[in-house]
């Protein structure tokens, strides 16, 4: 039985039926085509779905859609401003973190999350704060080096 | 001319896309009526299926489509993209559906229907009857007499047998002061590529097909599919998609996606997508585990007189790419790395009913590098020899007969440097003894090596190695490249772009790669695979900037009125040599060639002239001149906690002889990944299967543990140099897969440096390591 919900992503509201176990990933990426989010494992894994959630970086792939009513998702294709890119994302672009880009969108929302926190993350902060996304390109190194970018340019 | 654009770290161009969202990933493409499909895989390992009982799930509301084992294609083949579909060097033995089940998870029937929940719920009415049949899950026992037999074509189920003998085996070992033998094996890992194996097959009533997938070869997926369906080639039309989520070897061959969803597509006559999930992902491919037997003769300085290897491929269920990964990993991993007078080598690659292994970074180097790079160190430390100097002096040198292509020689071939300046850089010659170390924690220093590797395929049968590009000039002065070649992520984009631009005589932003090619627009390209796009397409690519070049002076001399031969181009701008005052831009000679031929200006019609107009635009096509080889030395800092087991890589230096450096970033993020896997080879990753079902014990990333960012090392120092290859663009080689291979050994090399403990068996694990202490 699919049930009738309103959810808030990047700032508009949409209105939508959805079955109770549709995950918020599956929304984002059905019926609201959005494709930043993106499915690497469904189980809580990889990391590449993340989103923030009323400001916290969240699986997207791990909590149902219901719950996400009446809440602030955004995902990679809301943040930066005025056709302007994130500061993370000019960063991720200068320090070459994007190899095949696939778990990108889901770190630089985590990154946002402990940009949001702390102003000038060590790197032990930056390192564990990622803990959750799996890279197999890039052994992180550059990941790394652009979330530190990121923080001295804002 | 001056080099402008190669050695810098230009950005890459796919990365503003990928940064915000990602619209290129095969993953995302919808057509219109497009159905989803869903495959029912097999629970048991070995068994016949005996019935086949779709009709509650072709009642189900939604389905378009049902597939079972009998209404399948019947020709057997070979998945490898890399290769001729019916090669005579490969085993044809895949089918699309077979009616004998060999392995835990074979595709036995398949769906599709209006949406994936529709599709799932169908799978759980088909009832399947199967006739259980006794199986085998280690290669040595499939070998044995008795043991069930998994393909009529296999006896003692051999699949391939390779063999390779040079000088006299058993004079070498009577020769020798000393022999050493020992047994290494390494595991099933996955490349864990992040984007799921995905495609989408619209088949039409005309008996065209379109196909879009993320794989590693365009064109190999045309020839597999059209071969599998026995269609002509030409009705298979593979969508070149702008990038693909990670690769690295695993999307290398067919799978069962796209034919099942082909075939589900032509049923339903509508577009069928196929997305698997990550533990459908984890029992598609792996790299195979080999377990090598070797044995050493030496001299008591450390000179080799004779060596020896036996090595066992468990290829699963079916050959794929096991009949080359055992070629590769005999020749490249053992065979010709080090200089000695008197080799031998047999492979076996043997049917178990395990997975079915594929291609993964190194392709069969990783295996055969643990075993001689570790020995290496065993026979170092028993005879008080330098390890360091120890390879020195057996491997090869540059200038050197090429020990793989006759009547070439190792032109470019830094190895004795990657040694001497990754030993120095990581400090080894002061590294302690076994245990010097308080405490419960120790630190070791460790190296390994890949002496001889290689930048594509040239000279292995069978195997594809032509590259071709066009690239076309445009009248704002820009151009696009057009190419098959796909990037993985490792940077293939970015690094062609910098070759044509280089090539051209224009900047870096003025080229880009055409994204809409498909396998009707572009030239065939080899996959990329064998660490071989920088250095064959590379090549092609700068052939075909070339002939553009030529054609622009050409067009830029009849505007000017002087011969081609005195133009020269850079930065976008043309002048006269010798006169920089008398210019034109690129763009300028481009809406020339593209103009009307006579052009109305303010004073009337004028007539231009015919010789300058037409489109400006080059093609090139052509097989690689060589097979040069990288030369990899990786050095590495462990620390061993002898209480809990547990071994923190604390440094890694790696030096890499790659010809010359296209875009240093790139090449970084290169051995900073390959690196990251080839520590997770070493001590973490492990796909497991349940001891009598075969069922997959790791198939999420909860169970299956890759590094992240809190257990990687700090820090990767790669050291770059440049040997300038004569024969690659402006002087490259190749990059990949060496720094996936050397971090095993070095680091069992390390730890043992570390502890006094010699680990032979991947991954090490805290329990090995304390096993091997008698702590457990």
């Amino acid at each position: 039985m699919k049930k009738l919900i309103r959810l808030n992503v990047n700032g508009d509201d949409h209105e939508l039926a959805v079955s109770p176990d549709e995950t918020l990933l599956g929304v984002l990426r059905g019926p609201l085509d959005l494709i930043g989010p993106k499915r690497g494992c469904d189980s809580g894994g990889c990391g590449c779905c993340t989103v923030q959630v009323d400001g916290k970086a969240v699986y997207s792939c791990m909590m149902y859609a219901v719950s996400a009513q009446g809440r602030d998702i955004i995902t990679i294709e809301g943040i930066g401003r005025d056709g302007e890119l994130d500061p993370l994302q000019q960063a991720f672009i200068d320090a070459g973190a994007v190899q095949c880009g696939y778990c990108t969108s889901g770190i630089i929302m985590v990154a946002k999350e402990l940009l949001n926190t702390l102003d000038n993350p060590d790197e032990d902060e930056i390192r564990h704060a990622i803990a959750g996304n799996l890279c197999r390109c890039t052994g992180y190194q550059k990941i790394v080096d652009a979330i530190k970018l990121a923080a001295a340019a804002s | 001319m001056t080099q402008s654009i190669i050695g810098k770290s230009v950005p890459r161009p796919d990365a503003f896309d990928k940064v915000t969202g990602g619209k290129g990933y095969p993953v995302n493409i919808k057509l219109p009526g497009m159905l989803h499909g869903k495959i029912l895989r097999s629970p048991y390992p070995h068994a016949k299926i005996l019935n086949v009982d779709t009709r509650a799930a072709e009642q189900l509301p939604g389905v378009k489509a049902v597939l079972v084992p009998a209404d399948c294609p019947k020709r057997k083949y070979t998945t490898v993209y890399f290769v001729p579909t019916d090669a005579l060097s490969m085993v044809q033995d895949m089918l699309v559906m077979s009616d004998t089940v060999r392995y835990a998870g074979q595709p036995v029937a398949a769906v599709a229907a209006t949406s994936v929940a529709i599709a799932e719920a169908a799978l759980e009415l088909i009832d399947v009857e199967y006739e259980e049949l006794p199986c085998v899950f280690d290669p040595e026992q499939a070998m044995a007499p008795g043991a069930p037999q998994l393909h009529e074509h296999a006896q003692n189920n051999i699949a391939v047998n390779p063999e390779m003998e040079f000088g006299d085996l058993d004079a070498g070992f009577a020769e020798a002061d000393h022999i050493f033998e020992g047994v290494y094996t390494t595991q099933r890992v996955h490349t864990c590529y992040m984007e799921p194996r995905v495609c989408v097959v619209d088949a039409e009533a005309n008996g065209n097909m379109t196909v879009h997938s993320s794989m590693q070869h365009l064109f190999g997926l045309r020839q597999k599919l059209a071969y599998v369906l026995e269609i002509p080639e030409s009705r298979v039309r593979v969508i070149k998609p702008p990038y693909i989520g990670g690769g690295f070897g695993g999307k290398l061959d067919i799978g069962y996606i796209e034919p099942i969803a082909a075939l589900l597509s032509r049923q339903a006559n509508r577009p069928v997508r196929i997305e698997q999930t990550r533990y459908e992902d984890f029992i598609t491919t792996a790299r195979h585990p080999i377990k090598v037997y070797l044995k050493t003769g030496v001299k008591k300085d450390g000179t080799f007189t004779a060596r020896y290897a036996k090595s066992i491929l468990d290829t699963g269920a079916h050959a794929t790419h096991g009949a080359e990964v055992i070629n590769v990993h005999g020749m490249f991993g053992f065979f010709l790395t080090y200089r000695c007078a008197n080799r031998k080598w047999e492979g076996y690659s043997v049917y178990t009913n395990n997975m079915v292994g594929g291609g993964f970074r190194g392709y069969g180097s990783p295996q055969a590098c643990f075993a001689v790079e570790s020995q290496i160190d065993e026979i170092c430390d028993e005879l008080e020899l330098d390890p360091v100097e120890f390879r020195r002096k057996n491997a090869h040198h540059q200038g050197d007969p090429h020990p793989f292509l006759q009547g070439m020689k190792l032109d470019s071939y830094a190895f004795d440097e990657c040694l001497v300046r990754g030993a120095e850089q990581i400090g080894f010659a002061g590294r302690g003894r076994p245990n010097a170390d308080d405490g419960h924690k120790k630190r070791g220093v460790g190296l390994a090596c890949q002496p001889l590797w290689v930048s594509g395929c040239l000279g292995f049968p069978d195997i594809y190695e032509h590259s071709g590009a066009i690239i076309k000039l445009n009248p704002d002065g820009t151009a696009d490249l057009n190419t098959a070649v796909m990037d993985l992520g490792s940077g293939q984009i970015t690094t062609l772009c910098q070759i044509a631009a280089e090539g051209l005589g224009l900047p870096m932003e003025a080229v880009r790669i055409t994204e809409t090619a498909d396998t009707t627009t572009v030239p065939f390209d080899a996959p990329s695979h064998a660490s071989r796009v920088t250095y064959a397409s590379g090549t092609v690519v700068l052939a075909a900037a070339r002939v553009v070049r030529q054609r622009l002076l050409e067009v830029a001399g009849v505007m000017l009125e002087v011969s081609a031969e005195d133009l020269e181009v850079s930065a976008g701008t043309i002048s006269v040599k010798g006169s920089p005052d008398t210019t034109l831009t690129v763009a300028e000679v481009v809406q020339r060639a593209e103009s009307p031929y006579i052009q109305v200006g303010d004073e009337g019609p004028a007539p231009t002239t015919v010789e300058e107009k037409g489109t400006i635009i080059g093609l090139a096509s052509s097989a690689p001149a060589g097979n040069p080889s990288p030369a990899a030395v990786g050095f590495v800092a462990v620390e061993v906690d002898t209480e809990t087991g547990h071994v923190q890589v604390e440094r890694v230096v790696y030096a890499h002889d790659l010809g010359k450096v296209i875009n240093p970033n790139a090449a970084e993020g290169q051995v900073e990944g390959g690196v990251q896997q080839g520590i997770g080879y070493a001590l973490m990753e492990d796909l497991q299967f349940e001891e009598n079902s075969g069922a997959c014990l790791t198939a999420d990333f909860l169970d299956y543990k890759i590094l992240t960012a809190v257990e990687m090392p700090r820090k990767i120092e790669s050291i770059f140099i440049e040997s300038d290859e004569p024969t690659g663009p402006f002087g490259a080689k190749s990059l990949s897969e060496p720094c996936i291979t050397v971090p095993a050994p070095a680091i069992a090399n390390a730890i043992y440096n570390a502890i006094g403990v010699r680990i032979r068996e991947l991954p090490i694990t805290p329990e090995k390591i304390l096993a091997a202490l008698g702590k457990l």
